[in-house]
Parts: C-alpha cells; structure tokens; sequence
C-alpha cells in the first residue's frame, strides 16, 4: 500500500474522514471487500457446480479431516498471535511486535506445508483439475478443490511474505531466497509445488522492489493493516473448510 | 481529528477468549460432520450458520469492526454481504440444470 | 479568498521519466489515462468501419485486409466490443478524468495512493498491450462477453487458442487494474476532502466518480474469478463452463444413441455454460453503470454551469444515482433471458429491471428542470451535455422493452439490442466524455477549444450516431440477425440492404467528423486562445485553481469551503455565480 498523500494530523485542513479513521485502513478495507467478492464468486462456481452434479464424491475420511482441522487451527492461533501483535504495536513496543509477527507467519508456513502435503497426497491418490478417482464422472470435484484451496494458498504465501517484510524488512530477503532453495530443492521435480515455490521467487523480487523504492520504517498502521490482511485469510479458510472438507467427509 | 492511536477498550484476554471460542466452534463443526449427525441439507445450514458465527467474531474482535464507527462497520457489511447475497440467484440455475437432466 | 493553510510541501519531480511516464501525479495519470483511451478509440472506431464495410459488400477487397471472411469479421466484433467497454468507456471518464480532476474538486492535493494509481495505469497499459498481441495471433471469436463453452475450448474454432488466452488474461490484468483505481478513488473521497467539503456539497461529478468507483470494487473482483476460471478450464482441462458431449470438429457424427466415448467429443464434462454468463453478466451489468454514470455527472455539472442555475434536485440526483448503482447490481438475468431461464426468476429480473427506469426518470426531469427558464449559454461542451440528454432518453427508452422476457426473447439476438446499447451505453457515454473534454480543455492545457469546429463536430456527431442507430431498431423489430457477418446470403433479410447500406455510408460520415475533434483537440493544445483561470464562470474548486494546475493542485495551501456546488444565480450576490471557496455569507433575508 501507498504512502497517503495526506496527513491528517493537521488539524483542520480537511473534513474528517467519513469513516473516520485513516487511508491505509480504509484502502486495505475496500481491497479485502473486493476480495471476498472474488472468493465468494470462487464459492458459488463451487457451490453451482455441485448442485448440478447430485453425484458429488464424499472422499475425506479421518486422516483427510484431522489434517484439516490442525491446518485450520494453525490459522485461528495465527489470527490471535496477529492481533496480539497489532496490540503490542499500539503499545509501542516494537520488539515484542517482531516476535508476535513471526509467530504467526511461524503458524501460517505450518498450514501451507499442511496443505502441500495434503495437496501431494490426493494427486497421488489421483485427483487432478480434471479428473478424480472417486467420481470419474464429476470432474469438478477436483477443478474446484484445487482452485479454491489454490486460491487460499496463494493467499496465505502472500500474507506470509506480506508479514516478513514488514517485521524484518530487509533482512527478510535472503530468508526468503533461502526458503525458496529449500522449496525447490526439497520437492522432487514431477510434484507440483516444485513449481508453486518460485511463487516465493516472485515473492522476494517484487518485496525487493517494494522496499529499495520505497524505503520505510513500518509503524502501528501499517502492522494494523497487515494484520487485517491476514484475518481476512483466515476468515476465507472458515468458509472453504466447512464447504469443501466437512461437507465431503466419507460416510 | 482521527484518534489514531486509539486503545480501544481491548485487552489480551478478550483475544484468547475469541480464539477459545473460534477453536471450539471449530471442533463443533468437524465433530458434527464427521458423525453426520444431519442429512446434508440441513448439515450445510448447521455448518455454515456455524462459519457465520466464526466469521462474524473475526471481523468483530480479530479485524477490530466492532470499535470502527457505525458508518464503516454498516457501510462495508452491508455491501459485502448484499453482494454475495445476491449471487444465490445463480442456484435457481443450478437446480434447474439437474431437474432438466443435461450432461 | 477563504483562509486556507499551508500543510506540506510536495515537491514536484524533476527528470522526464518520473515527470511523465512513471509520474504519481494524478494529473499526469489522468491525461495518461485519456490518451490511452484516445488510441484505443480510434482502433475500436476503425473495427466498427471495417465492420460496416463487410456487411454491406462481404466481397470487397479491401486495401490492407483484403476481403473480410467470416472468422475476421467475429475478430473484429470482439476487439472492438473488448476494446471499447474496457479501454474507452471505462477508462477515459473514470481513469482520465476520475483522476484529473476527482482530487481538485474535493481540494485535496493527489489521490488517496499515488503509487497506487501509478501502478493502476501502468497496469491497464500492460492489459491493453496484450490485448493487441492477440490481434496477431489471431483474436478470438467469441465477442466482449466470452461465452463459454466456444470461449473456454482452445480447439473450438480459429482465434480460439493464444488469442482466446491473451484476450483474457488481458481482462484479468484489467481487473485488477480497476480494482486498484476503485479503492483508491473511494478512498480519496472519503478521506481527502477539503474542510467544509461535506459529502452533499460535493459535485455531481464526484458523486458520480464515487458511485462509479463502488460498482467498480464489486463488480470487477467478479469477474476476475470468473476469468480465473476460463484460464483454468482452457489451460488445466477443469469443467467449470464446459458441458459434455460437444463436438468441435465441424462433422455432424453426433451420436444418435445418447452420448458416447467417441473421439470426436471433447474431454470435458458436467460444466454449465450459464455459470460463465452468471458471473459474467454480475460483472457485466454494473459495467453498464460503470461507463454511463461518469457521464451523468458530467451532464448534471454542465447543464447546471451553462443554465447558470443551481441543478434541480441535488439530493435527489444523488440517491438517483445511488438508486442506479444499487439496482444495478440486482439486473444482471435480463441479458440472459435468451440463455433459458426460471419464468420466476426472469420476472423477478424483469420487474427489477424496470424499476431502473425510476431513478433514470428522475435525473431525465431534473436535467429537463435544470434547463427550464435557464439563461443557457450554447457553448460546445454544453451541446454535447444536452446532446447526452438526448441520447439517453433515446437509448433508455427501449429499456423497458428489452426488460420485458417476452419481449427480450423476439428482439433479443437482433440489431434492436445493438441500437439500443449503442445509444444509451456507447454513444451517450462517448458525448458524456466529449462535453468533458470540451469542458475541461481549458483547465487541462490552458487553452480554448475551436467553438466552431466544436459544432461542426456535435452536429455531425448528433445527426450521425441518430441517423446510425436509430435504423438499427427498425432493422431489429424486421427480424435482422445480430452478429451475422454475411447477412446478404440471408435470403428474408436482403430487402433490408438498402436500410444498412444508408447506416454504413451514415458511420463514414460520422466516424469522419471524429478527425474534426481529433484535429480541434491537438491544434488547439498549440494554437488556441489563451484560457483564463474560470472561462466558464463555474463555481467549482479546479476554476479556483491556476491554469493549468500546480502540482500540488493549489499551490501549498487547501481550500476552504463554504458553498454548495451550484449557486448560481443567487440573489444578492456580487456575480451571477459563487464559488464554492467565496467566504460564507450570511443570508441577505
């Protein structure tokens, strides 16, 4: 997000925001408003095409949910060690707020390797976009999984780096070319996240360019607005859960 | 003007009262549906009820609306929650494809 | 002059690069917008005479492109429908003009994230950019609404492969851009007003960014799921849009015993095509509000300038305009009456559909109210503000009968829906952007338009747009099919040539008298009369400001303001208009 061009600590020069608090917040705001549009378009494509397709697999047995629920746990212990550190940054105490910000992208990782693994394992079981091994005749099972929870993951990775710059700005980006080397290296060649990784990649030049341009110190607002971002990706994950997971657990 | 650093009346175990109660929502909803303890139908009410509740304590307490003014905190819900309101015409559709019986 | 103070010091760029071309300036961005648009307007323009062309002689050689065949004819319709619902009518009244003038109105000094609207343009550019590669690819065949399954099968026909691929990841591309620009611009309004500049003392025109910026967020995050979608059931072989059982390769060996595994059916299965058109048009609709509503403020700001009278029924002109926004986004079913639909679903669309026609009836009248017992002063921009009047009645008016399935369902695939959205979506825009170029030329460059041939340029346009579209309603209500590219074989409709041969040479002559505007436009940035800081004697805060505006828009200080939008005319007063930053006033009674 921009610098605002407006200072709204001189008193007087302007009308008091509408929503009567600041730029940055009301930006992050509207783009997450936007963004559930966006998700909830994905839902309801979901949602459309298993109505019409009564024939819907019910593949996810216990390993499948147990593994869900501590990936979702992981994000709601996420969301409390973000606002936790939202909190310590109105407090002003900045290396606590360094320490809450790592945990929660501690949390977020841990969900996006959850997720890989769970990932990797239904393509070995083989689901793919278009195709599934419990419903050959319902493609969408495995289009709609992969681009929701895709769409999720893609999210949660940004937040992650997202939340690195801003605790450890610089000296964030060879942690994150190193995690990238591992991503690649660890993953053999033909497993799909082989390729996702280099979504770190990206990641790191566009964080690059972002903090050699516009070299900032990151103060309470900017943690606030951060953290409104990684709430929203745990409140997307509340509704995938329960639609895409508990909503096809094995009978 | 903008009470920047406003200290809402916030304090730390509001939060871990949240995160307990998201927590043991959470567990509600994967016990239920792991017992089936509905038919679908009517496990996708239950369940998404549920998420509502969730969502609706992450916004409040996690995303901090409940201490934004009224304006904000209508303005954004509603149009939001208008919009993807409005998107279930589509399942008039999508029922309609099945009743019809294309491939 | 009200009191103002000095908050900051904004120093302006040095060097041509971040001057220009990577400029954070709104202005700049502004005018980069609007020259964008400018290019992309005469590349859609140039399609539509193609267009004409071929319809009326299917076998001419034509200098560069030989004869047209079929395949290029549906090309054309494509880039020119992509192009100008995408790069003119939302880009130039929104992003040109949004951007110019949106922060001075409000007295603030830039958009709420420069940055931001940087990236915003220098996105739409890269968008536009890959949309043109697609021409040399070959561009796809499907038409600006890309429905599936023709637009989500790469084998499905020529220019669907890349061309298909680079067409929407273009509009992906520009919805983030729009999604960028939207939140930005609702949050310059919310946060970056002037002191004194309460919500209903904004303009029209702000208002009507403003709304036009909420469709935006809402609208444009649909259609980028949807598009995620195509990419994905083109490229990853998903079934989102795709149904069974089709056959792309042109024999006629569809199975007679139900469906088989045969070869010739594609690999994909259970998708709905309505899916594609119910995300599409969710989007697609208040993508109409989008491109029309900058107009209205722009006719609402200028009918009140040249009347000199205050606009009748501010307020009601606001929730007018909110009233479209809303309903706007509650419509989308009645383009798909023809798809197949619920009968209760299509009359709950229907009777939404028709109540648009409230709010749209009020601005008509209070236009028509602003106009009366007026002391109207006919400059260019304010006969093109009527002339957006003009057509906006004409267009609107065969709303209610598209909004009607049983009427929609005879007209739906003919030239009437083509008139129609013409009038009211293409062309009224279109005016409402000329009166604002008219309007705003002076403060943007300095200098006046050419007054005649600015008329020369609205007559010819009125006359031509009218003499183009109006037939085509007639032609529709004949039965004359809709994207047909060779109609002449058709045998009941070739007693209608004459008529088409009348609307094509009239689109030569229109499209002509463009050259006048272009020509006014770029002689009069060299050679026109000085302008002076308030040529029209408008009461808003861009004619406070120096001509044309410093780069902080008001020179270190922010303006106070203590006046409604549209005082003219105000009994007691010095001029026959206050403006909005004269000292407050007490009440002469």
């Amino acid at each position: 997000m921009a610098e605002a061009a407006v200072h709204h600590d001189v008193a007087g020069v302007y009308e008091p925001s509408l929503f009567g608090t600041y730029s940055k917040k009301i930006g992050m705001w509207l783009f997450l408003a936007s963004d559930s549009v966006t998700f909830g378009a994905l839902l309801f494509a979901y949602s459309y095409g298993r109505i019409s397709n009564p024939s819907w697999p019910t593949p996810f047995g216990k390993e499948s949910i147990i593994n869900a629920t501590i990936m979702t746990a992981c994000l709601l212990s996420s969301s409390l060690t973000m606002v936790l550190g939202v909190l310590a940054a109105h407090r002003g105490d900045m290396a606590k707020v360094r320490n809450w910000l790592l945990a929660t992208m501690f949390f977020g990782a841990a969900f996006i390797v959850l997720h890989a693994i769970e990932w990797s394992k239904l393509i070995h079981e083989g689901m793919t976009p278009f195709t599934n091994p419990w419903a050959p005749s319902v493609p969408q099972f495995g289009g709609t999984f992969f681009t929701l929870t895709g769409m999720h993951m893609l999210h949660v990775t940004i937040g992650v780096i997202y939340l690195g710059v801003v605790a450890l700005r610089k000296k964030f980006l060879p942690v994150l070319v190193v995690l990238w080397l591992i991503g690649w290296l660890a993953t053999p060649a033909n497993n799909v996240f082989h390729l996702g990784v280099h979504v770190l990649l990206i990641g790191a030049v566009v964080s690059a360019m972002v903090m050699f341009l516009k070299p900032k110190i990151y103060d309470s607002h900017d943690i606030e607005v951060a953290g409104l971002y990684w709430h929203f990706v745990d409140l997307v994950w509340m509704f995938i859960f329960p639609l895409v997971y508990l909503m096809s657990t094995r009978i | 003007m903008h009470n920047i650093a406003a200290i809402h009346d916030e304090s730390k175990a509001q939060y871990y009262w949240v995160w307990g109660a998201l927590l043991i929502l959470t567990g509600i909803e994967v016990v239920l549906a792991y017992e089936q303890f509905f038919t679908p139908v009517h496990m996708l009410e239950v369940l998404m009820v549920l998420s509502l509740v969730k969502a609706a304590l992450i916004i409040a307490y996690f995303m901090h609306l409940k201490f934004e003014i009224p304006l904000m905190r209508f303005m954004l819900m509603a149009a939001i929650v208008a919009c993807l309101c409005i998107m279930c015409i589509f399942f008039a559709d999508a029922v309609r494809v099945v009743k019809l019986g294309l491939p | 002059m009200a009191s103002t103070e000095i908050i900051h010091a904004h120093a302006a760029p040095q060097g041509f690069i971040r001057k220009y071309i990577f400029s954070l300036d709104h202005k700049v961005i502004g005018l980069q917008y609007y020259f964008l648009a400018l290019i992309a307007v005469f590349v859609g323009m140039g399609l539509s005479l193609l267009m004409r062309i071929h319809l009326i002689w299917p076998n001419a050689n034509l200098p560069i492109f030989g004869a047209i065949k079929p395949e290029t004819y549906l090309m054309f319709l494509t880039m020119h429908g992509t192009i100008m619902v995408f790069f003119v009518l939302t880009t130039a009244p929104q992003g040109g003009f949004g951007n110019y003038f949106l922060p001075i109105q409000i007295g603030a000094p830039d958009m709420a994230f420069p940055t931001l609207n940087m990236l915003s343009f220098w996105t739409t550019f890269v968008a536009f950019v890959v949309l043109v590669a697609a021409f040399f690819v070959g561009a796809p065949l499907h038409g600006w609404t890309g429905y599936a399954p023709l637009s989500a099968v790469p084998s499905a026909g020529p220019g669907e492969g890349l061309g298909a691929d680079l067409w929407i990841t273009s509009i992906a591309i520009f919805c983030a851009a729009s999604l960028m620009g939207a939140l930005n611009f609702i949050t310059t309004v919310l946060d970056m007003r002037a002191k004194g500049m309460t919500m209903m003392r904004m303009p029209l025109t702000c208002w009507a960014w403003f709304i036009t910026a909420i469709l935006g967020l809402l609208a444009f995050g649909v259609l980028l799921a949807a598009g995620i979608l195509l990419l994905m059931d083109r490229n990853l072989g998903t079934s989102f849009f795709v149904p069974g059982g089709l056959n792309f390769t042109g024999q006629t060996s569809f199975p007679t015993g139900g469906f088989s595994s045969s070869t010739d059916l594609i690999k994909h299965n259970g998708g709905s095509p309505l899916l594609w058109q119910h995300l599409f048009w969710f989007f697609g609709h208040p993508e109409v509000y989008i491109a029309i509503l900058p107009g209205m403020g722009v006719a609402s700001q200028l009918l009140s300038t040249f009347s000199r009278k205050p606009i009748f029924g501010y307020r009601a002109m606001v929730y007018a305009m909110l009233g479209i926004g809303i309903l706007g986004f509650v419509v989308w079913g009645h383009h798909m009456f023809m798809s197949g639909m619920s009968p209760y679903t299509a009359f709950a669309f229907s009777i939404m559909t028709m109540a648009i026609g409230v709010p749209s009836a009020i601005k008509t009248f209070n236009w028509l109210g602003t106009l009366y017992q007026g002391r109207v002063r006919f400059h260019t921009p304010m006969l093109f503000a009527i002339g957006f009047v003009s057509l906006f009645v004409s267009g609107g008016l065969s709303g209610p009968f598209l909004a009607q399935p049983v009427l929609d369902i005879p007209l739906h695939d003919t030239y009437f829906v083509v008139g129609h959205f013409h009038l009211i979506m293409g062309v009224a825009a279109i005016f409402g952007i000329f009166a604002a170029t008219y309007y705003w030329f002076p403060k943007m460059f300095g200098r006046m338009m050419s007054e005649g041939l600015g008329r020369w340029h609205f007559f010819l346009t009125l006359l031509g747009t009218y003499a183009i579209f109006m037939p085509m309603h007639y032609l529709g209500l004949a039965g004359q099919t809709r994207r047909y590219s060779e109609f002449t074989q058709v045998a009941y409709q070739t007693k209608l040539i004459p008529l088409q041969t009348f609307i094509t040479y009239a689109a030569i002559v229109t499209i002509s008298a463009q050259f006048i505007f272009l020509f006014n436009l770029f002689w009069s940035m060299a050679k026109g009369k000085k302008a002076t800081d308030n040529p029209w004697e408008a009461t808003t805060l861009e004619w406070t400001t120096a001509t044309p505006p410093p780069h902080d828009n008001f020179g270190g200080r922010t303006p106070v303001v203590s006046h409604g939008p549209y005082e003219y005319s105000v009994p007691g007063a010095a001029r026959d208009f206050v403006m909005q930053n004269d000292p407050a006033t007490t009440p002469a009674h």
